[in-house]
């Protein structure tokens, strides 16, 4: 026997079933390709320089491993669909007398060529392109571009191993798989007698039920913290559901189909109905994969599109102005004598002027502020429970003196003692007295004008202002606390104002006025706040972009990986069908059927059943949205017009995307199909 | 009356690049009476199998002609031709040829239901079908579930439950054991007595010997018919048999 025999056979072997082994390839080439880029761009030189890039680096290795781990799953389900049609082969070469061993060794060296070209392509191509996605992510970030190129030789070495290690692990699996069978079962393996599909109504109705439960929690759930906690277990009861009903669900639907007789015995529905049925048993889970990865690029796609597109909203909801300080004061006494807020200000404007920085727009005033759960008209302020307790419920309550108010927002409010203006934002309030502690306001009426709230960008927690005669009115409050002796009322002097001047001047200003803080006005230098928090907008700007711009870059680059598993998922079962669905139209152009007639079959079948998915996907994004926008407006999105637009886009796009792949691959199946057209039986 | 009638039928197969031809089909002509019950024989390669696809409208003669009920087949648009096949012939084949995702009676209906009957119609027209091959208890059952005989006599009565004018039958006997091979020859007997006109293909002696008359067809050319006439089936099955000794000598008859 020459000594290339085995190494020539399985060149062969992947030369002549090149239909089957050029997705494969594809496959294999695609992971590694991605996987390099994402590890590349982990350890990029470039990357490290960029101001507030710090998210980016919990972000792509986050994306590595998501990759790494899709992988291997996505791997064995396409080697195992690959080795399973091939089983007649092997069998044939098994009864010529070929051993097990022989056998083995074609496989081995199957694997060996097979993953010797995807690494070679994958990392050459991920070499070309990692530079590519590398401008690309720098262009999202808004960060300055390089088109300096560089070369990890680390990556290349770590993306060897794993997917060496992967490969490794694939051609063990083919061996066991091939090498377990017996040679006749081989030979044979493709003409098994297939019992008809029985339909599960129970899995069929649990799949009805788990679907149902999932999008009503979806569409009732109100509060977006609860919507957190929930959305997880919402999705896993999609992903059950999704399985149950296009494995169970859709055979029972061809089994009801079929007890109509009067609808069943018609020409077009006659076949499509009986072979559905079988269609699904055998593609179902398939079909579901495909649903479940095209439902996640679309809530990938669209949630972190939008963040993206809506960062710069996001950006000015938390930071109306350029610069904001917000401190909180020793006590109520201090709030109201003002003379040290008097000569914090004073500091302030010292500052700035020493860096001939004119502060514009600005806005300073004094609030006291109360967190509680609101029971109808009464606030429970004790925190220890409200944690426990029910989320809707909870109130940020802002007390502002009508003075200040006036001052502010430029509005005419004069409550009497005694009596508050309401303000609701983000909830309503429709009682006529509001009791905290023991302290009950009467609610005079609302407040006309809404007054930026500091930290409400970063509270998500229903907001009601409150303009009182004067924060003097709340003195029994001054000195409450709860169980764990935390005051309930902190009072907060927030200051903040626009700079005309460029983002290095505003950033170096903003930095000094924060340190002098700390330094002379904190209360154990002799000042009267206990703490600060403070932003500056130019700067956080950085951090919105490289943490949204990441997030948005690694939602493609996975949406892009999704979509191709389906791509290749599709296609596998394109070409499955077609050797199957062969003979069977063969025979029903005997008893005479007509072209135009199996056609038409055909078309209505693999119409439904490649198109299912995108419409359960479509269904699953529609029931998702309600969650994904609460969710998001935890991010200060507040526009919904601008992510239902967003979220339409991201459908259509990937609608698009779908329908190519399915032209493209409807083809190979039309060719199996009608290759028997002529012949006889 | 004249069913069938074959003329001087030619086909030649030509490879893809116009290489060689090869002749399947040299020059056949015979006819079929209506009622009657032929067998043609020849060995494989002798253009058995060509002739019924050619019978079938399955595939077109290279010359030649073929009437049914004095209609020329070639002059049936290929659209009808499926049409044509499935109000006019019935088929039975060597390997079944069953839906394995229908029901026995599923596979029945499927010329009706393609023929746009309704429910009802097709229902009548099985029950008397069903019965008269027994195969009414088992209906419900699908092909994997039943045996070879079984699922052939489902074929028999997919085949004629159309009311063709004439059955086309492709070594029906071929995949089946002898018992049941019996048992369905005797069903073709029973269904031609009935007065259904049956062409059969076949290199069973056996099967041939239930004929009423039997064609030979050799390097593409009708050689030889034989008659059953007044035999009885063993004397007929001796001289098929002899015939078919002759034909491999390679002598005349």
């Amino acid at each position: 026997m020459k000594k290339a025999f085995y190494p020539r056979l399985a060149a062969d072997g992947i030369r002549k079933n090149r239909q089957l082994y050029l997705p494969y390839l594809l496959s294999c080439t695609g992971t590694v390709l991605m996987w390099y880029i994402m590890q590349s761009l982990s350890v990029s030189p470039l990357l490290k320089e960029i101001e507030g890039g710090a998210t980016l680096f919990v972000i792509l290795p986050l994306g590595k491993w998501v990759i790494a781990v899709f992988a291997v799953l996505f791997l064995f389900y396409t080697n195992s669909f690959l080795v399973r049609r091939r089983y007649r082969e092997f069998g044939l070469y098994s009864v010529l007398g070929m051993s097990r061993g022989g056998i083995g060794r074609i496989i081995l060296w199957e694997s060996l060529i097979s993953s010797g070209i995807s690494l070679a392509a994958g990392l050459v191509l991920g070499i070309l392109l990692s530079k590519l996605a590398e401008l690309g992510l720098l262009n999202m970030i808004r960060a300055e571009i390089s088109y300096r190129f560089t070369f990890s030789a680390q990556s290349a070495v770590s993306c060897l191993i794993l997917f060496g290690a992967i490969f490794a692990l694939l051609a063990v699996k083919s061996l066991i798989q091939v090498c377990r069978s017996n040679p006749l079962e081989l030979l044979r393996s493709e003409n098994v007698g297939e019992k008809p599909p029985k339909a599960n109504w129970v899995f069929a109705l649990a799949g009805a039920i788990l679907l149902g439960t999932a999008y009503w929690m979806s569409v009732s759930i109100q509060n977006p913290i609860t919507a957190l906690n929930y959305f997880f277990i919402a999705v896993l009861l999609v992903i059950a559901a999704t399985y149950l009903l296009f494995m169970s669900g859709s055979v029972a639907l061809c089994r009801l189909l079929q007890k109509n007789k009067k609808y069943y015995y018609q020409k077009h529905h006659f076949v499509s109905v009986s072979n559905m049925a079988y269609r699904m048993k055998r593609n179902g889970a398939g079909l579901a994969s495909v649903c479940i990865l095209a439902t996640m690029v679309l809530v990938m796609i669209s949630s972190t599109s939008s963040l993206y597109f809506g960062s710069e909203d996001a950006l000015n909801s938390q930071y109306p102005r350029d610069t904001q300080f917000t401190v909180q004061l020793k006590d109520l006494d201090t709030a109201l004598d003002g003379s040290g807020i008097a000569r914090l200000h004073e500091d302030l404007a010292a500052v700035a002027a020493e860096y001939q920085l004119e502060p514009q727009n600005q806005t300073a005033y004094t609030f006291a502020e109360i967190f509680g759960q609101l029971d109808g008209s009464s606030l429970n302020p004790d925190y220890t429970s409200v944690f426990a307790a029910d989320f809707n419920r909870i109130r940020q309550l802002v007390f502002v003196g009508a003075d200040e108010y006036n001052r502010v927002t430029g509005a005419d409010a004069h409550p009497a003692a005694g009596e508050a203006l309401v303000y609701p934002y983000r909830c309503d309030y429709a009682h006529d007295t509001l009791s905290v502690s023991g302290l009950t306001l009467k609610i005079a009426g609302r407040a006309e004008r809404f007054i930026s709230i500091p930290d409400a960008g970063e509270n998500i927690a229903p907001v009601l202002i409150l303009v009182v005669q004067s924060l003097e009115e709340l003195r029994p409050l001054a000195s409450a606390r709860i169980g764990n002796g935390t005051a309930i009322m902190l009072l907060k002097h927030s200051f903040s104002y626009d700079s005309p001047a460029d983002r290095e001047l505003t950033g170096k200003v903003f930095v000094r006025q924060r340190d002098m803080i700390f330094q002379t006005h904190y209360l154990r230098n002799g000042g009267v706040a206990l703490s600060l928090s403070a932003g500056c907008k130019p700067l956080e700007r950085d951090e919105f972009l490289s943490m949204y711009g990441g997030l948005f870059f690694l939602g493609i680059v996975l949406s892009v990986l999704f979509i191709f598993a389906a791509a290749v998922i599709i296609y596998y079962k394109q070409v499955s069908e077609g050797y199957e669905d062969q003979k069977r139209f063969t025979v029903m152009r005997n008893v005479g059927m007509t072209k135009k007639d199996i056609r038409k079959t055909i078309n209505s079948q693999i119409v439904t059943v490649f198109f299912a998915p995108l419409f359960f996907a479509g269904l699953h994004l529609a029931f998702a949205f309600p969650v994904l926008w609460k969710l998001l407006t935890l991010f200060n999105l507040n526009s919904l017009s601008f992510v239902l637009i967003v979220t339409a886009a991201a459908f259509v796009l990937f609608s698009v995307f779908y329908a190519l792949i399915y032209k493209a691959t409807a083809h190979s199946y039309y060719d199996l199909v009608s290759s028997s057209d002529g012949k006889a039986a | 009356m004249r069913l069938l009638e074959v003329k001087n039928l030619k086909k030649v197969y030509k490879t893809r690049f116009g290489g060689n031809a090869v002749e399947a089909l040299r020059n056949v002509s015979f006819s079929v009476e209506e009622g009657e019950y032929v067998a043609i024989m020849g060995e494989s390669g002798s253009g058995k199998t060509t002739l019924l696809n050619i019978l079938a409208a399955l595939d077109k003669p290279t010359s030649g002609t073929v009437l049914l009920e004095g209609k020329d087949l070639s002059g049936i648009k290929e659209t009808r031709l499926a049409e044509f096949r499935r109000d006019h012939l019935g088929f039975v084949f060597q390997e079944f040829n069953l839906l394995d995702t229908f029901t026995l009676e599923d596979n029945i209906y499927l010329p009706l239901v393609l023929a746009g009957k309704s429910y009802r119609e097709m229902n009548e027209a099985l029950a008397p079908v069903a019965e008269k091959l027994g195969i009414t208890e088992l209906l419900k059952k699908y092909p994997y579930e039943v045996s070879g005989g079984q699922k052939q006599r489902a074929a028999v009565a997919r085949a004629l439950v159309t009311g063709p004018r004439i059955i086309l039958a492709d070594e029906p006997t071929g995949a089946l054991d002898s018992k049941s091979s019996d048992e369905l020859l005797s069903l073709f007997r029973r269904i031609n007595a009935s007065g259904q006109t049956v062409l059969m293909v076949t290199h069973s002696v056996k099967a041939a010997s239930t004929a009423s008359r039997v064609l030979f067809i050799r390097d593409g050319e009708v050689f030889h018919q034989l008659y059953k006439g007044e035999n009885t089936a063993e004397q007929f099955y001796q001289k098929i048999s002899d015939t078919l000794t002759l034909l491999a000598q390679g002598g005349e008859a």
